[in-house]
Order: C-alpha cells, then structure tokens, then sequence
C-alpha cells in the first residue's frame, strides 16, 4: 500500500510526461517559407463529412454549389467524371513542406502542378518517418490520400520504394510516382508505378566547382545524409566538379584539395537515431572546412555556416534542394543546386490525367539552354551572393561547358576508394555505371559503405 | 531563560496527551523530565519546540506568552530540540549540514560557519570537525554537532530527547559536562529520559509525567528517592494477577527448550544485544518488558529468523539455525505477528478468502471454493465480522488481528507477537488472549513484546526485562509484582536480576 | 463485541475484487468527460472542430477495410505489451524498459530470419516469435537483476536500458545488417515477402497476429485471476513485507513478472518485424510500449479491460491519421486524448479514493 501511495506522484508525472510528448514535436528545421495559404485552403474545403472513403470535396472555388458528395467508389466516379470535378493529385512526403529543402521543393513542385490543370486538386500527407509518425507506413500515407480521392501519387523518399509498389499493385487503377526511386530500372515495378529523378549530378558539380573556387583552406565538407548509390553519386559528382574547378580552373595540385563527407544516417536528423547535423557541421568548421555542402533535406549546414560567420570565422555553405534555400543566410552562400519539379510533374500528371500514363524510368538532365527556366528545367543552379563576381564568372564558364558537352566529368580514369576502376581511362561513363555508383571516388575521405 | 507552561493542554482525538499541565523550568539548571512510554513527555517538548500547537493553554518564554507556528519560530524564540535521531543529511559534511540545517541569519557565510562551528566544538568539548562527512560520524557527534547548530541558532534553551540512547558512555559523559557548562552560562536544559541514575546525576530538579499530567507535586528537588520516582512514574498499587483460566505453567526445569541462545549478538540500528545467552521454555507464554526501544524488538526478530545474529548461535529444538532465512524459521513452524499489521502482517487490499488461497499449500490453479470455505471457518472459528470477500483493509483492527491469527497454522510450533493487542479495545485484546492462550495450552511457545505492565502480568509465564540493551534472566511471572517490574523496567537493580550477573535476582 | 468491530458491508464480486470497491463507473465517466473536455480545448485552441474531429478519431478506423486491418495490426502488439505490463503492474512495478524489450525482441527474432531463411516459413515464424519472446525476457531480466540485486528502481534501469536498445537496433541496421550498399538509418533489407506473417489480400492485416495476442490475453488472464502464481504477484505488488512474511519469495516473483512481461513484449516486437514493417527499423516498438503503458495505468491491473481499452486506443490512433490530411491538425491529437484519459482517470481515482 504504502509502495503504491508513495508512487502516486510519479504516476502523475508519467502520465503528464506522455501528454506533453504527445502535444509537442515537430522535428528540428528550419522554414524558409511558410506553408503557402493555399495548403490551409485545401485542407479546410474537405469539412464535408468523411465517413466514406471516396471523393467528399470538390476544391472550393467551382464545386461547392454542388453539394451532393458522390459516397461511391472513388476509381470509378473519377473515370466518368465531369469537368467540374477535380481531379485529385497527392504527395507522401518524408519531412515536413516547410524543411527549406528536398521536401518543400517537391511541395512546391506540386502546388506548380495544381495551378497549371485547371480544376486540380493537390493533397498530401507530409512527415512520414519514424521519429514523426511512429508505426505509420507509407502505404498507410498513400491509403489516406486515396480516401481523399486521389488518382495520382507521388512518393518522394527513397526508402518509400517497396511501400509505393505495394500499394501500387493493390491499386491499380491509380499511377504512381516514386521520385528518385529505381525500382522500374530494376524491373521491381508494377506498371502502375514511374520513376522520376533529375540529373542532380550537374547540380552538385556546379556547387563542387563554387566551393573550390572559393575557399581559402582548400578544405571543403559535405554534410550527408544516409548512405546509398543516391547519395554517393551526388556526393561523387560534387567531388569532381570541386576537384575540375581546383586544378583546372584555379590551377592548384589536387592534393591540397581535402573533401570530407561525414554521413548522418537518415535526411534529416532524428534525434538519438542520427548524427545531429548541427553538431557535424560544427566538427566541419572547426576542423578546418570553409565551405560545407548540405546533402541533407534540411538546412542545418548554412545556419551554422551563418552562426560561425557572425562569430567572426569566414564559412561559406552551399545548400541543397530548395530554390529559395540562400535566403536563410545570403551572406555566406555561395549557391545553391536545386530541383525544380514542377515542369516534370506537370507532364506525367496531365498525361495521366489524359489516360496516356506511360511507365518510364526517368533521369532528366536540366535544360541546358536555361536552367534556371522555372518551366522547363528539372535541375538548376542559383549562385548565392557570396560567390564572388570573379567566381561567379568563372562558375558560368563552367556551367557552359557541362552544357555543351564540352566537359564529361565522369571521363576516365576515375577509381573508387578502394582502388577499384569506376571508369577506365579514356572512358565515359553510362548511365547506369553512374546510377548504381557502389562507393565513393578515390580522394573523397569519408565511409562508402560498400 | 526560563520555559514554563501553564495548564497547557493537548488532545489527539479522544486521548489527552497533555493535561493540564503547569511547570516552570528556570534558566541556568538541568530539568529531568520522567514517565513511561506514552506519558505524554514527546508531546510536551513537541509542544515546546513548535512541531505541534497546543489545544488549550499557554507556552511561556521569559514570563512572555508565546505562539509558536513551526520550529522555526520556536527557534527564533531561543528554544531548541534536539531529537533522539539527530535529523541531517547523510551525504553532507558537518560544515554543510550546518549551513543548510540553519536559517540564513544565523550563519551569512560559508566562513562564519566554519568559526561558529570549530569555537563551538572547542567550548563544550566536541569531537565534530568542520569537514567530517555525516556519515561518518557516531551517533553521539551527530548529536553534538545538532546542539552546536542550535547554540549557533542562538537556543537559550535546549530541550534533549533521550539523547543517551546510542550513544557510548564516554560520549554520554561528555555531553553531560558540556550540558552542566551550558546551564552554568545561564542556558535552560531540558533533559527527558527514562533512567533514573542519568537524571539522578545531571539535574537540578526532577518532574514525572504519568497519562499526560504531571505527577504529585510537579516540580521537585533533586536528589529523590527511586522508589517514590518509579512509584510516581509507573502508578501505585499492588498489581493484582488477574485470574486465571489454565493453570500457570511452572519454571520446571524438565520442559525442553524451544529457541535456546547461546552467546548471541545481534544488532537493530544503534541498539545491541551483547553475548545473550537465554532459554526460551517450550509451551509457555514468554512476555518482554522494557521501555519502547530496549531491545525487545531485536529479540523478537531474532526469534522469527528475520534478523540474523552476528555473533553466537541459536537453536531451535537442538538444530542450529545460523543462517537461516525467516522461510525456513516459518517451516521450522515459528509464526510471526507483527505489530503493524497492515504493513508486514496481511496483504490489506486482498480479501479474507484470498489470504487463504496464498496459504493452501502448492497447486498452480487456486482452489477458490476450498479457500473460500477455509475463510468462512476462520470467520466461524475465530468470531471475524468478515465474509470471505472483505478486503482485509476494511476490517476493524480487531478483526484483522483475529484473522492474522487464524491464518496461523494449527501445528504452528511457535509464535512471535508484537504487541498482540496494540489499539485494540479490552474486548478485543481479551479475545486475542484467549486465542493465544488456546495456542499455549496446546503447546505451541508464545513470546510476546508489550508496553503494557498489566498485559505482561496477566498472560505471562515468564518475563524479561529489557533495558538499554540488557537482558534480565527469565523471571518467572508469579514472583513478579507491578513495582519491582517497574524498577527493572526504569533500571533498577538491574545488574542484581541481570542473568549474566549470576547474582539471586530477588 | 464494540460496536468498532463492525465490517464494513461489502457487495459480494466474483470477478475482480478490485474494482469491486471502487465505483468504476463513476471513475470512468469522471475521467472520460475530463478527457474530453481537455482534448476539446487543445482542438478548439488549435483551430479544429472539435465535433469534426471526434468523428475522426472514434469512427475513423472503421471507414475502410483497410484501416480497420491497421487498427488490428496496432491493437495486436498492443495487446501483448499491455498484457504484459499487467504482470508487472499486479507485482507493483512500472516497467518503463518496455520499449527497450520489444525492441531486443525485434532484434532476435531477426536472428532466425537472418540464419535460416531456408527453413519452411511457419517453422521460421514460431523460430521468430520464440526468439523475440528469449530476447525481451532477457532484456527485462537485466531489470529485474538490477532492481532485485542492486536496488535500482526498475523505472531508471528500464528507461536506460531503453536507449541501450535503441543503440543495438540502431548499430545492426547502421553496421552488420545493414542493406547491400547501403547505410541508412530506415532499415535493413526487407525480408522476402515468402517468410513474412500471411497477410490478407489487399490487405494489411496478418490474422495470425491479433490471434496470438488474444491468446496471450486470455492466458494473462488466467494467470492474474485463477492461479496461485498471479495471487502471489498481486501480493508481492501490494505489499512485499507481508508476502515475504506469508512464505512468498518477493524478489523471484518480481523477477517473474519483468521475465514474462518481456517475453511478452518481445513477441510484440518480432510481429512487429515479419508481420508490420517486414524488416528492422531502428523504431520497431513506435512507441507501443508507452501506449500500453497508458493502457495499464488506464485499467491497472484488470485483465478484463485490457482488450477494450487497448482496442480504443488502436482506433483512437489509426483513425486521427486522417486528421492531417482532412482536417490540417495534427494527428498527434490522439496522444493529447490517450494522455488526458489516463490523467484524468488516475485524477478521479485519487479524489475517489481520499472520500
């Protein structure tokens, strides 16, 4: 008795404990914009009873005089839908809309889509991560939005690949997107299911090659996220455009050139699960690095880089995902390669829209005329004011000459850390060699996983 | 500074702790304040010193009434207690303790402190250095070190609980000089205990407190003689045995031992019992006298296997029980009845016919009929207002006295009670007797502990007498009355019936 | 005899002596509309309808198939770790280190999937569940050794072993079983969907799941109410000294409850892995440990309302999903109204209980 009186507070304690964990969390990042009004819009026109799981909404603009909610199967309601219906499009996202990187790209890229189909409706379901929404799989995600009425959907995190063809053959009547997936190269895929990716390889170049022509200790850093032929390859890719930019362009030996990745372990941090990433770039900083790379989906690498600025140390960054990413800290930003998935997405999703869905392995270069044209490049380059005018000329010439062709990095001899050949002298490398990168290149210092 | 209380009067639901009572205690002498346990003494310097208000009645400082909230008022008033365990923390030195335990007027500064506290202990001859951690201090300087903190608090007056409990006779000694140099510097000592050669020795005067009143004509020169003291303190009249329903059993020499110590020493606290060596005699009803905290308490757990002896060996019916678990003592068949029933006798919450679910002996799936007809049999047997599913808690103490009882096994060879018949009324305890005596008269050992005097009296075949951690022989009952029970409970002539004395005990 | 020596009338209750002497149901209702009430005020501050979202969160797992087959597939490790916190709540412990076993559950159920994939599946899987229920019980002995033998409180050593756990899981899905060129903290390798749990078509309920945790219910059952062992442990959780005084060997049965409880937990966690996410993640127990927990405090240690409370709180859980997507609010609101209940309960019962 007296055990149970004498515990009676810890009870309590426990109970109050489990409520506050429950009210607070929201991860660790840090918006650059706010989630667009047009998101709450969204949201709130689906105040109509949804005890069925079928299309209960029209968007509010055209349809909410006609209040009869169709309570029949969604699939077929969508095929002999009229006009004035919308046609319903979603998102799982990985992270937050508002990370001020990979997720909010892909944010925005839908919302591009939602305003060029007329009578289109966007809805998604971010934070799908274990740290977020403990025991929540993304077939689990993908099920909410097909009970939004959704005939669409994109998947947008790598380790959503065998969630994606799950639910994807269990409805096969709705297409799927799964962006950097690679599950229709490998044949895993139902037909249902396309893979989108852009070539991020040019994009990380381009950042490489403005890290090596800034920096002053000849010692840059790149913040990674977990560890896989994704990752590697870009972090390759920055590699080279960096060493490119070092010796060619500045003319330096290769071996005063020090490039560290330290991988977190997941995209953004999850505290207790990965490597805090404002930690990581810290030990960057004050190991010697002037310029970071993010890899990650959040922006920890330019906030510290700003923090370290502020205190009196000259540290550049270079962000990663968002367009908009430099405006957190324009001061030490040298640039920024981002995704714009807007023109991409639009296409597959009128195609689908129009019945016309075609299945397709995806790994779309930038538009090498402009690529930074909001309409038509997948992948683009926003030089941060930190670049100075000299490099920032000398960063265009670079770009020009990846556009034209001109320039292959990935011409041989390249050798992975081990040694072993990546490409043989004289060689380019297809593909598929550089999709299914399987370490990092000699001269990179950092895990490779193999 | 003088202390006195006039008609000061305090009640705990129907029990009058204090009565009435009136005393003045003058400044610059040592006061002895004596009684037996529940007289009404810890109320009075509870009174005193703050931790309790009085209902009726009022406390006087320097001829001043006073109202004190809490000890600290009390303290600020100049009046301070010191209790028989000294109240610091374990983890801290005596420095810090210091600085903590006292309000921050008293001591501004970490070296103030220290100064106070090393000119302190050089004045009255105390042992306590500045960085010394509590723990590892005796008992004796923590108590030092609780009346430096008080003189450091600015206490004219200390109130001393018992303070020779625990403490080595050296140290007694030492306090006794430093508590003489206190009241001839104008101090008021206020020394309460139960020996009368200690207060025989310090004090100046001498008042007994027998159920919450002061006794005879309150305040009294010492010396006094002890017999009028023990008379006062323990009550008048020859104690009549009550009679009797089975024949007291004999001291024969014949009957075989149940528990038998041979040299035992053993240890509960700061209390021991040293080089035991006793003779418990089978079938016989064996009761312990002594003031609360003699060493009864050890000696019942010693019996029940539940404190273990560090030195000398204990047999039961010739096997040597060193060692032994108090499982093994209860397969042996000693039973244990504790006094605090609700804390290590039953499992309250669980009802009647669950307590004895737990004692049907092995068997995976509980036999709930068997169990609830073996509770419907106690409740019959042993007059329980109880059905089989009565929480155990929501019986009235007699009842769950009566239910312990009857969950004892029949062949229970032993049994050990704590105050058997604590808060019971006369009824109730009387009933409990008979149960026991019923146990006796079919050969089952019973030793008992008891504040009691007429208890021991009336349902004993042998007494010991407890003091201070001494033993006394085994008395047999029908020798003993209610005064020379009282001497040997206050400490008299206790070396003549000591059994290690060898000496005649009458 | 005085008149103290009256009993006090007692209404004669065969099925759980406990709750006979509360009034549950006013426990209940108390804790239910303070609940309520708290979680309305968080909605209406936050700018949901309250109304709306109670629809959700109590209907919602029963819209579609599917959700209803999430909702089992939660309720059924639920299940397991509240009937194993009920254990440990009748012996009087708070086995915070839940988590922690569910996870090492998790992780040595893995070991048989890993060896042997070759074996017949349902070999395979009994391997897996046997596993888990070594690896949690193991991990809870650590518990039990460091609160019978040390004396440290089983709360701090569960929350420690805890992180402990989550470092295992988190060093063999970063470092050994990691994937084939890959080192992320999402996973290992999934596991071939021949050895995963069966799973209805289309859907993702494996109906072998929730059968093993009714069994486990209804064994925990069994135990706390008819036998002399789950006696003995309400003995021991209600006060040790008098069951150490009546023969009962307290620190073995706490040692007893804690092993179950984790073996328990630790099938939890291998259903977690070959029937839930078919593969290692670093958050295999998602927090299920914790829920039970609540559901415990919920019903102490009443069996019989462990299945019903657990259920609600897999609805609760599964239907607030919806609440991002229809409503914008977060579905973290399921927590808010999971924590509420369970304070609001143990509110009541404090105020019922001083009366």
């Amino acid at each position: 008795m007296k055990r149970v009186f004498a515990r009676w507070p810890a009870l309590l304690a426990l109970a109050l404990g489990s409520l506050l964990a429950a009210c607070g969390g929201t991860p660790a990042s840090q918006p650059t914009k706010a989630p667009t009004a047009a998101a709450a819009a969204t949201a709130a026109a689906t105040s109509v009873p949804a005890a069925t799981a079928a299309v209960t909404s029209a968007p509010a603009a055209t349809a909410a005089a006609t209040s009869v909610p169709a309570a029949t199967a969604a699939a077929t309601a969508a095929a002999t839908t009229p006009a004035d219906d919308a046609y319903v499009f979603g998102m799982v996202l990985v992270g937050p809309i508002n990370d001020g990187g990979w997720n909010q790209a892909q944010y925005e890229g839908m919302k591009y889509v939602e305003s060029r189909i007329p009578g289109s409706k966007f809805v998604y379901i971010d934070k799908v991560n274990p740290a977020d929404r403990p025991n929540f799989k993304v077939e689990q995600g993908i099920d909410e939005l097909l009970a939004k009425g959704a005939k669409f959907v994109v998947t947008n995190s790598a380790e959503f690949s065998d969630g994606t063809n799950i639910a994807a053959t269990a409805n096969p009547k709705v297409y799927f997107v799964h962006a950097s997936g690679d599950s229709v190269l490998a044949g895993k895929a139902p037909a249902n299911v396309s893979n989108i990716m852009g070539r991020m390889e040019y994009g990380k170049m381009m950042a490489g090659c403005a890290a090596a022509l800034q920096t002053n200790t000849g010692k840059i850093s790149y913040l990674g996220p977990l560890i896989d032929s994704e990752t590697r390859r870009l972090v390759n890719a920055a590699y080279l455009g960096a060493k490119y930019c070092w010796t060619d362009v500045r003319g330096k030996p290769a071996d005063q050139l020090a490039f560290k990745v330290t991988w977190i372990g997941f995209w953004f941090n999850i505290p207790g699960v990965t490597l805090d990433p404002t930690q990581v770039a810290n030990d960057f900083i004050n190991g010697g690095s002037d310029v970071i790379l993010s890899g990650i989906d959040t922006t920890e690498a330019i906030v510290e880089a700003n923090k370290a600025t502020k205190a009196g140390k000259k540290i550049y960054a270079i962000p990663y995902d968002f367009k908009a990413a430099c405006e957190q800290a324009p001061e030490v930003c040298l640039g920024v390669p981002y995704f714009n998935w807007g023109p991409t997405y639009l296409k597959v999703i009128s195609d689908a829209k129009a019945g016309t869905f075609t299945q397709s392995w995806d790994w779309i270069a930038p538009d090498w005329t402009n690529i930074n044209n909001p309409d038509t490049s997948i992948v683009g380059f926003e030089k941060g004011k930190a670049l100075s005018a000299d490099n920032q000329a000398k960063l265009d010439d670079f770009i020009k000459k990846l556009a034209d062709g001109s320039l292959n990095l990935y011409t041989g001899p390249l050798s992975y850390q081990d040694g072993t050949p990546f490409v043989a002298a004289g060689a380019k490398a297809d593909d598929k060699t550089v999709w299914y990168t399987t370490q990092l290149l000699k001269g990179v210092d950092g895990q490779s996983a193999p | 500074m003088e202390v006195s209380v006039h008609n000061l009067t305090k009640t705990f639901g129907t029990l009058r702790a204090n009565d009435n009572i009136s005393l003045r205690f003058a400044g610059g002498q040592i006061h002895g304040i004596l009684g037996e346990n529940g007289a009404g003494k810890s109320t009075l310097m509870k009174l005193l010193s703050g931790f309790l208000r009085p209902d009726g009645g009022e406390i006087l400082f320097e001829a001043k009434p006073v109202a004190l909230g809490d000890p600290g008022a009390a303290l600020r008033a100049g009046v301070g207690m010191v209790h028989q365990e000294p109240l610091d923390v374990p983890g801290f030195s005596a420095l810090e303790n210091l600085l903590c335990a006292a309000p921050r007027w008293a001591l501004p500064s970490r070296i103030e402190a220290r100064n106070t506290l090393t000119v302190l202990a050089g004045r009255l001859g105390f042992s306590v250095a500045p960085d010394d951690p509590i723990s590892a201090l005796t008992v004796g300087q923590r108590q030092q070190l609780e009346i430096i903190r008080l003189l450091a608090c600015g206490a004219r007056a200390l109130i001393l609980d018992e303070p020779t409990t625990g403490i080595s006779a050296a140290q007694a000694r030492s306090l006794f000089v430093a508590l003489r140099r206190l009241a001839s510097e104008g101090n008021t000592v206020i020394f309460v205990s139960h020996k009368l050669d200690e207060v025989a020795e310090l004090c100046h005067t001498v008042s007994v407190l027998r159920a919450g009143q002061v006794v005879g004509e309150g305040q009294m020169g010492v010396p006094q003689p002890q017999d009028r003291l023990l008379k006062m303190m323990f009550g008048g009249g020859d104690h009549t045995p009550a009679p009797r329903e089975t024949p007291r059993r004999g001291g024969s020499p014949a009957v075989p031992s149940a528990w038998r110590l041979e040299g035992i020493t053993a240890r509960e606290g700061n209390l021991v019992l040293a080089g035991l060596d006793l003779d418990i005699p089978a079938g016989s009803v064996v009761g312990l006298a002594g003031l609360e905290g003699s060493g009864q308490q050890i000696l019942l757990r010693l019996l029940c296997g539940q404190i273990r002896p560090s030195a000398g060996r204990l047999r039961m019916a010739g096997a040597d029980m060193a060692g032994a678990s108090p499982a093994i003592f209860r397969t042996c068949g000693v039973e244990y009845l504790p006094a605090d029933r609700l804390v290590e006798g039953v499992v309250g919450p669980l009802t009647l016919a669950e307590h004895f679910a737990l004692l049907q002996p092995g068997g995976m799936i509980i036999k709930r009929h068997a169990a609830e007809d073996a509770a419907r049999a106690a409740i019959a047997g042993y007059d329980i207002r109880a059905v089989p599913d009565s929480p155990i808690l929501s019986l009235s103490g007699g009842n769950q006295q009566r239910a312990m009882l009857a969950m004892i096994p029949e062949n229970t060879r032993a049994l050990v009670c704590e105050q058997p018949t604590r808060g019971l009324d006369v009824a109730s305890a009387r009933a409990i007797w008979g149960r026991l005596l019923a146990r006796r008269d079919a050969g089952c050992t019973v030793v008992f502990a008891t504040a009691d005097l007429d208890e021991i009296l009336d349902y004993s075949d042998y007494v010991l007498v407890f003091f201070a951690g001494r033993v006394s022989r085994l008395l047999p009952c029908a020798e003993l009355r209610v005064p020379r029970l009282a001497e040997l409970i206050g400490g008299v002539g206790f070396e003549a019936a000591d059994g290690r004395a060898k000496a005649n005990p009458q | 005899m005085t008149s103290s020596d009256q009993a006090t009338p007692v209404r004669p209750d065969h099925r759980s002596p406990r709750s006979a002497r509360r009034p549950p149901l006013l426990v209940g209702t108390l804790a239910l509309g303070g609940a309520l009430l708290f979680t309305s005020l968080v909605l209406i501050s936050s700018g949901v309808p309250p109304l709306a979202a109670y629809k959700l969160i109590f209907l919602g797992a029963f819209s579609t198939p599917t959700r209803i087959s999430d909702m089992v597939m939660l309720a059924s490790p639920l299940l397991l770790c509240s009937c194993g916190l009920t254990l440990t709540f009748a012996a009087g412990l708070y086995n915070l280190g839940i988590e922690g076993q569910m996870i090492l559950g998790a992780v040595a159920a893995m070991i048989p999937l890993r060896l042997l994939p070759g074996l017949p599946p349902p070999l395979l899987w009994a391997l897996a569940l046997a596993a888990g229920a070594a690896g949690g019980a193991l991990w809870a002995l650590l518990v039990a050794g460091l609160r019978v033998g040390l004396r440290v409180n089983e709360i701090f050593a569960g929350l420690g072993l805890n992180f402990l756990a989550s470092g295992v899981s988190l060093y063999l899905v970063l470092g050994p079983w990691r994937r084939i060129g890959q080192a992320s903290s999402s996973g290992t390798e999934p596991l071939p969907s021949a050895i995963w749990l069966p799973t209805l078509n289309n859907l993702r309920v494996a109906p072998a799941a929730p059968v093993i945790a009714l069994v486990a219910l209804a064994l925990i059952w069994v135990a706390v109410t008819r036998t002399r062992w789950g006696l003995e442990l309400r003995a021991v959780g209600l006060n040790p000294q008098a069951a150490g005084r009546m023969g009962i060997p307290a620190a073995r049965r706490l040692a007893e409850s804690l092993a179950a409880c984790g073996a328990l937990a630790g099938i939890a966690g291998a259903i977690q892995v070959i029937a839930v996410f078919h593969q290692l993640i670093p958050s295999i127990s998602s927090g299920i440990g914790l829920l039970a927990l609540l559901v415990v405090l919920l019903v102490r240690a009443n069996p019989a309302w462990v299945l019903p409370i657990a259920a609600a709180f897999a609805v609760f859980t599964v239907g607030s999903v919806q609440m991002s997507v229809s409503l914008g609010a977060d579905s973290s609101i399921a927590g808010v109204l999971q924590g509420a209940l369970v304070l609001f309960a143990l509110l009541a019962r404090g105020f019922s209980a001083r009366r």
